[in-house]
């Protein structure tokens, strides 16, 4: 590989088509099955074990705002691993591993940033069709992620009667 | 023994002993009759023989601990007895029986007496009726070396020795030399093979024996760190190798730690810094650490609370013993994950013998490598892990390894190596086992999966060739033999492997090796869980917050303050259905289970669907900060791979476990709370 090629993980989600670094990305699985895990966030399907560990499931769909869709055949989890940490990203499908040109990433546009702008870092093409690189930093920030819910603390529950 | 002694002992110590020595000595007795059969043969019963030392050696434990010398000098001496006769240096005429039998009664009569506090039985003359015993075998069979009778003295410095070197972690070894004219010739004789036996460790004892027709052999008792892998080179000396004692296999057995009671000691037992302890009173202990844990973060949290400026207590010194007392409980949960630690070498010790005796049913050639045997691990890992390392070795021998002439047509050494390598990577454990056979040819994997009728992955590779092999019903083999080929071994492997919280993989370069490499978790948290069902999910409860298990049906179920409740004992008992926190629909059954829960903070009844039954697990946690929730506190799994999760009793009857959100038609969320 040239040091001007990067390797990417491309996956699909609500019709646009995602990038993330290779080097971040553990393996990937089709979706098989998950635990439920009651208190967690809307967007957390459960957990998922992958070399001997408990991994949370993150639902991109939900964590992005798009509507929530019914796993398939193509349904796919990404693990991706950043600070020690690993995260499983179901998504709608995995593309394919693609070396992409660094001059050809450029930072996101303004005009871009929706709903998930703040998830974007930077934005290429191939063969034609716009490939948003995602942050995983942002992605899987705990504040970030805890924060539009659980500000609304349950109240403890007496349970004696 | 006198009173006095007898009144520190506490009434539940002397209850276990009664107890137990009953079983003993209805276990010597009843060896006893069928050792009946024995009298006058070459050679009594070995298993008979065995499982009455067994008995009697237990017996003299327990006796000990009591501080109960009589009957320990007793049984010791019966001990050296039956020693001789195991070893077939003594057979067991008339008059050894009557002399075991006096022992046995004489054992009886001695517990009697404890037992109703009356003054003990003598016995003196029946030690001596055993010592000629001895002393007749010994001088009547050996005429070598004035071995004589061997004394107590001598005895008590061989026991200390053995003692000594299981507690260092040695393993005892018996290396049984029979010299012949041959060997003599090719300048192996009995010097020699002392020299070479040095090398490898020290020398507790060499006896002497007399086989038939006159011929005579030598038994060295080595106690060293590693076992050997050279059996088969010892061998061709005229050396047999052998553990001199097998490590206990059953699960759950006692593991050898901390120090001896001073009490304890007798003349007749050489003083041991050594004490069996059941894995399970560990658990105990490791259990009772996690809740001090527990109340100990609840007082931080209520130090928390308190006003520095109120001035009724000094927050600072309070602050400084919580922050003491978080210290010490951190080290006595090491101090007691340590003491659970045993050397791999109790699983590589079987392995030299598994491959020679697999060795001389085929004309393989195999050499093993042993290496990292004091890398120490969870004494549960290693009960748990033999079946599966015995089962790679076996198939590393079976599958891997090519006969010497297909070797040498590879122009490979006709000696295959099949190596065992044990490894700590920080917080876990790393084993491989290798072998440079002639690996595995992905194509015949696929092919013969596909006549299976197996699942085939998409893609090839060594992770979807390992898939394969551990599907359950696979194997290269249309025959078994008797090393593999049974289809369910690498099966049991996986799962195992997986139970226990570790990874399985495998590489191989077809043609020249294949490497299987488990990761596991240096230690784990192991807890006995209830697994329950409802609405499809499956939930483990720890056995220890459930007090009871109730059946309920919905006509019992009432509202109470806008709760749902069942009349419980003289009160009424809220209820949480499992299924609602999920957000599922549970199913309607006319019984449901009801699980009551209870802790400080009060109780609950868990309603859930079914039962699946009672298991131990190993607990693993949630590390990442997206799962840690309230109201779980671990997961596990029952061997599916699918994790299930631990629900934390405390957090159900306070009420704070809600549902999952789910989400509504235009797929947002909408959270929602359990009550109600």
């Amino acid at each position: 590989m040239s040091a001007n090629l990067e390797s990417y993980v491309l996956f699909e989600l609500a019709g646009s088509v995602y990038g993330l670094p290779s080097r971040g990305v553990q393996h990937i699985e089709m979706f098989e099955h998950v635990t439920l895990v009651p208190n967690a966030n809307p967007s957390i399907d459960g957990v998922v074990f992958s070399r001997g560990q408990v991994i949370p499931a993150l639902n991109l769909r939900v964590r992005f705002g798009f509507p929530r869709e019914k796993n398939t055949l193509r349904t796919r989890i990404i693990f991706v691993t950043i600070h020690d940490r690993t995260v499983g990203l179901i998504v709608d499908t995995a593309r394919e591993f693609r070396n992409l040109s660094r001059d050809a990433i450029r930072p996101i546009d303004e005009t871009l940033t929706g709903i998930n702008g703040k998830y974007l870092k930077a934005v290429t093409k191939v063969s034609e069709r716009l490939v948003l690189i995602l942050d995983l930093e942002a992605i899987l920030n705990v504040d970030e992620v805890q924060s539009p819910h659980s500000s609304q603390a349950i109240p403890a529950q007496n349970a004696t009667v | 023994m006198s009173a006095e002694t007898t009144s520190v002992l506490s009434e539940e110590l002397l209850d276990d002993f009664f107890a137990e020595a009953d079983e003993h000595l209805l276990g010597i007795r009843q060896a006893l009759v069928q050792l009946e059969a024995s009298v006058g043969k070459a050679q009594a019963d070995p298993k008979i023989v065995e499982d009455l030392f067994r008995d009697l050696h237990s017996f003299k434990g327990i006796s000990a601990i009591v501080g109960l010398a009589p009957s320990e000098a007793v049984a010791h001496a019966t001990e050296d007895f039956l020693r001789l006769m195991r070893s077939g240096k003594a057979q067991l005429n008339a008059k050894g029986l009557e002399v075991l039998r006096a022992s046995s009664r004489k054992l009886e009569q001695i517990v009697a007496a404890f037992r109703l506090r009356k003054p003990l039985p003598g016995y003196e003359s029946l030690l001596a009726d055993l010592r000629a015993q001895c002393d007749s075998i010994s001088t009547s069979s050996l005429g070598l070396e004035p071995a004589g009778p061997q004394t107590d003295a001598f005895q008590t410095t061989l026991l200390t020795n053995v003692e000594d070197a299981r507690a260092r972690g040695l393993l005892l070894w018996k290396y049984t030399f029979s010299p012949s004219h041959e060997l003599n010739a090719q300048g192996v004789n009995f010097n020699v093979i002392r020299e070479q036996l040095l090398t490898i460790g020290e020398i507790l004892k060499s006896t002497p024996l007399v086989r038939g027709k006159g011929e005579i052999a030598f038994e060295f008792l080595v106690a060293a760190k590693e076992t050997p892998t050279d059996i088969v080179t010892w061998e061709a000396r005229g050396v047999t190798v052998q553990l001199a004692e097998e490590p206990e296999l059953k699960p759950g057995s006692s593991i050898e730690a901390l120090a001896f009671d001073e009490e304890a000691h007798s003349p007749f037992l050489a003083p041991s810094h050594v004490v069996r302890i059941d894995l399970k009173r560990l658990d105990d202990l490791m259990r009772i650490a996690g809740e001090m844990v527990i109340h100990r973060s609840r007082l931080d949290a209520q130090i928390a609370r308190l006003d520095p400026r109120s001035g009724r207590v000094d927050l600072r010194a309070v602050q400084e013993v919580n922050g003491g007392l978080a210290r010490s409980l951190r080290e006595l949960r090491e101090a007691i994950t340590r003491i659970r630690l045993v050397p791999v070498a109790e699983i590589f010790a079987r392995m030299p013998f598994v491959v020679r005796d697999l060795a001389r049913e085929t004309l393989k050639k195999v050499r093993l490598k042993l290496e990292g045997q004091d890398t120490a691990i969870d004494k549960y890992l290693i009960e748990r892990l033999k079946d599966p390392l015995l089962h790679l070795v076996r198939n590393a021998f079976s599958h891997g390894v090519e006969t010497p002439e297909e070797r040498a047509a590879a122009s490979k050494p006709e000696e295959a190596t099949i190596e065992l390598n044990a490894s700590t990577v920080g917080d876990s454990v790393m084993i491989l086992v290798r072998d440079d056979g002639k690996g595995i040819n992905p194509n015949a994997i696929f092919q013969q999966a596909k006549k299976l009728g197996l699942e085939i992955p998409a893609v090839v590779d060594s992770a979807s060739i390992l898939k394969i092999l551990c599907s359950s019903g696979f194997s290269t083999r249309d025959d078994a033999d008797r090393a593999a080929g049974r289809g369910v071994g690498m099966a049991v492997v996986y799962a195992t492997v997986r139970e226990l919280g570790g990874t399985l993989t495998m590489e191989s370069e077809e043609g020249r090796n294949t490497q299987f490499k488990l990761h596991l978790p240096l230690t784990l948290a192991i807890a006995e869980m209830l697994i329950v069902k409802s609405a499809g999910q499956t939930c483990a409860v720890p056995q220890s917050c459930v007090r009871e298990i109730l059946h309920t049906t919905d006509a019992q179920i009432q509202m109470v303050n806008g709760i749902e409740a069942v009349p419980y004992r003289s009160g009424v008992l809220p209820i949480v259905r499992l299924a609602d926190l999920f957000r599922l629909r549970s199913i309607a059954r006319p019984k449901m289970c009801l699980l009551a829960i209870t802790s400080e903070r009060g109780s609950v009844g868990l309603l859930a669907e079914e039962i699946l039954g009672q298991k131990e697990v190993v607990v693993r946690a949630l590390r990442d900060p997206l799962i840690q929730v309230p109201g779980i506190t671990g997961a596990t799994e029952l061997g599916d791979g699918k994790p299930v999760l631990i629900l934390d009793g405390a957090a159900l009857t306070a009420g704070i476990v809600r549902p999952v959100e789910l989400f509504d038609e235009s797929g947002r969320a909408s959270p929602l709370a359990m009550q109600n």
